[in-house]
């Protein structure tokens, strides 16, 4: 009973002279952790030899059933945010991340199980279903609260937490490596250890986030901080009712936006790794490539606090008007970039792709806030990364089946990929124009003064 | 150092050095790139 009672939020609500620069260590901590999604790909190769060890033999599985977990655990990812956001926004952020601690540590347990039985479907509820969950819980739970307390800068607030996400992938992807190192023995891979091992690092550095995340007091403001009276271009100073949210155009267009920067960003980094080796054959050694993988996760760290800081100063609008306008070019650019056999220029162009993608997703929590206010914000971007769910089966698709589309009429393999970063190019085109579309969300979807009030 | 002062840098080390760590291990594996 005292364990729930600690969770509740009025118990988290921060006492006179809490520093407010704690917040974002707490929302570290669970984005660090669930941004090992990233990273599952390092289980994927010795998953296909729990058997043979050394080779894959027939009755183990195969990558492409292995490639479900992760897509299944982003397709739980957007369903959990999307509906739990308004119970997250209700119950306050150290009961969501307690549970986003639960379901993700509980997927590598279960997970740890299917490996030791061989048996892929649990695996897939485990780490697809229960960790996807996790993911998705986790992912929204210190949004509303990071922008409750940084009022003045919510974009760089949220873009710090959401870096996280993009960093957990670099200590993840160490870490496995490492622990399955120490595992392995003559007949075992040491992959159900790792998995255990890594449930229980993620719980316990989950829980110090849940322990140390307070809430801002009712009314509280930084010193100096005057929240502006009036509206001023897409900054409201109404609320929206998250069900009302999505009855507006402006919620879509948002969802349009979101899924189609995704989409680019997300399929050029599923096929990095083969797009540089094959558009620069035999100059790009699979090590070298490896590292092209690394410097890309990189760019989309580091853009996500770039961008979204950058965001505070020059807006949101302008800022996703940015990632549209170059990303076109940028993608336009690359097939003739790799055709005139300049790496450097390539890497260089990805990076800031890659820095985009990253910006995209860290930006739109604040985006959020502007156009439909702070009080549903939580339960808004929940059901918004659906949009990620969508893209994170589109983008893959799209450069994958492509690819081998190409191929098989005869186009050489360093031009395979032209036709796709064109499409990509199309898709921000539409992006861009979503963007120019938005406006205010009309008067009629804001909380009544009565509503507001309750 | 004021205890506030010790439970925040407490706080960003607890997070910052297992970043930093993940990070110089993504540094050094992209070097590879430039070899």
């Amino acid at each position: 009973m005292a364990l729930l009672s600690f969770l509740d939020r009025q118990n988290t609500v921060a006492e006179p002279g809490f520093n407010r620069w704690l917040v974002p260590p707490a929302a570290l901590c669970v984005h660090l952790c669930i941004g090992q999604a990233y990273a599952f790909s390092v289980f994927n190769l010795p998953m296909t030899k729990l058997l043979g060890l050394t080779a894959a033999t027939p009755d183990d599985w195969k990558l492409t059933d292995l490639g479900w977990i992760f897509s299944i655990a982003i397709v739980f990812l957007g369903l959990s945010a999307a509906f739990t956001g308004t119970w997250q926004d209700r119950v306050g952020p150290r009961k969501a991340m307690f549970a986003s601690a639960l379901c993700f540590a509980g997927g590598f347990f279960i997970s740890a199980v299917g490996v030791k039985l061989h048996a892929l479907w649990i695996i897939y509820l485990g780490y697809g279903v229960l960790g996807g969950c996790g993911l998705g819980i986790g992912y929204i739970s210190p949004v509303k609260t990071l922008i409750m307390w940084f009022p003045d800068r919510p974009g760089m607030a949220t873009g710090m937490a959401i870096m996280g996400f993009g960093g957990g992938a670099f200590i993840a992807s160490s870490l496995s490596v490492w622990l399955m190192q120490r595992f392995a023995t003559p007949g075992d891979i040491g992959v159900a250890p790792t998995f255990l091992v890594m449930g229980v690092i993620y719980l316990c550095f989950m829980m110090v986030g849940a322990a140390i995340v307070r809430v801002s007091p009712p009314g509280w403001a930084p010193d100096g901080y005057v929240a502006p009276a009036q509206a001023k271009k897409l900054v409201t100073t109404e609320n929206v009712h998250v069900d009302e949210a999505l009855k507006t155009p402006q919620f879509y267009l948002l969802w349009v936006m979101l899924c189609f920067n995704v989409t680019a960003g997300i399929g050029v980094l599923g096929q990095a790794s083969a797009m540089i080796q094959e558009m620069f054959q035999g100059r790009i050694t699979p090590l070298a490539a490896a590292g092209f993988v690394g410097l890309l996760s990189l760019f989309n760290m580091a853009g996500r606090f770039v961008w979204a800081s950058t965001s505070d100063f020059i807006g949101r609008k302008a800022t996703y008007a940015t990632f549209f306008a170059l990303g076109v070019l940028l993608y336009a650019a690359v097939p003739s970039v790799g055709q005139a056999g300049s790496i450097a220029l390539f890497v260089a162009f990805y990076g800031v792709i890659l820095s985009m993608y990253g910006g995209g997703f860290a930006t739109i929590p604040a985006y959020l806030r502007d156009v439909f206010g702070t009080r549903y914000v939580g339960a808004i971007h929940g059901r918004l990364l659906t949009a990620w769910s969508v893209a994170g089966v589109l983008g893959p698709v799209l450069v994958n089946y492509l690819r081998e589309y190409q191929i098989n009429h005869g186009v050489a393999l360093k031009d395979s990929y032209t036709i796709t970063m064109y499409i990509m190019a199309g898709l921000l085109v539409i992006g861009f124009v979503c963007n120019m579309l938005m406006q205010q969300v009309n008067a009629r979807h804001h909380l009544s003064l009565q509503e507001a009030r309750a | 150092m004021k205890p506030a002062s010790v439970k925040l840098a407490a706080a960003w080390a607890f997070v910052g050095i297992p970043l930093l760590w993940g990070l110089i291990q993504t540094v050094i594996n992209a070097l590879a790139l430039f070899r």
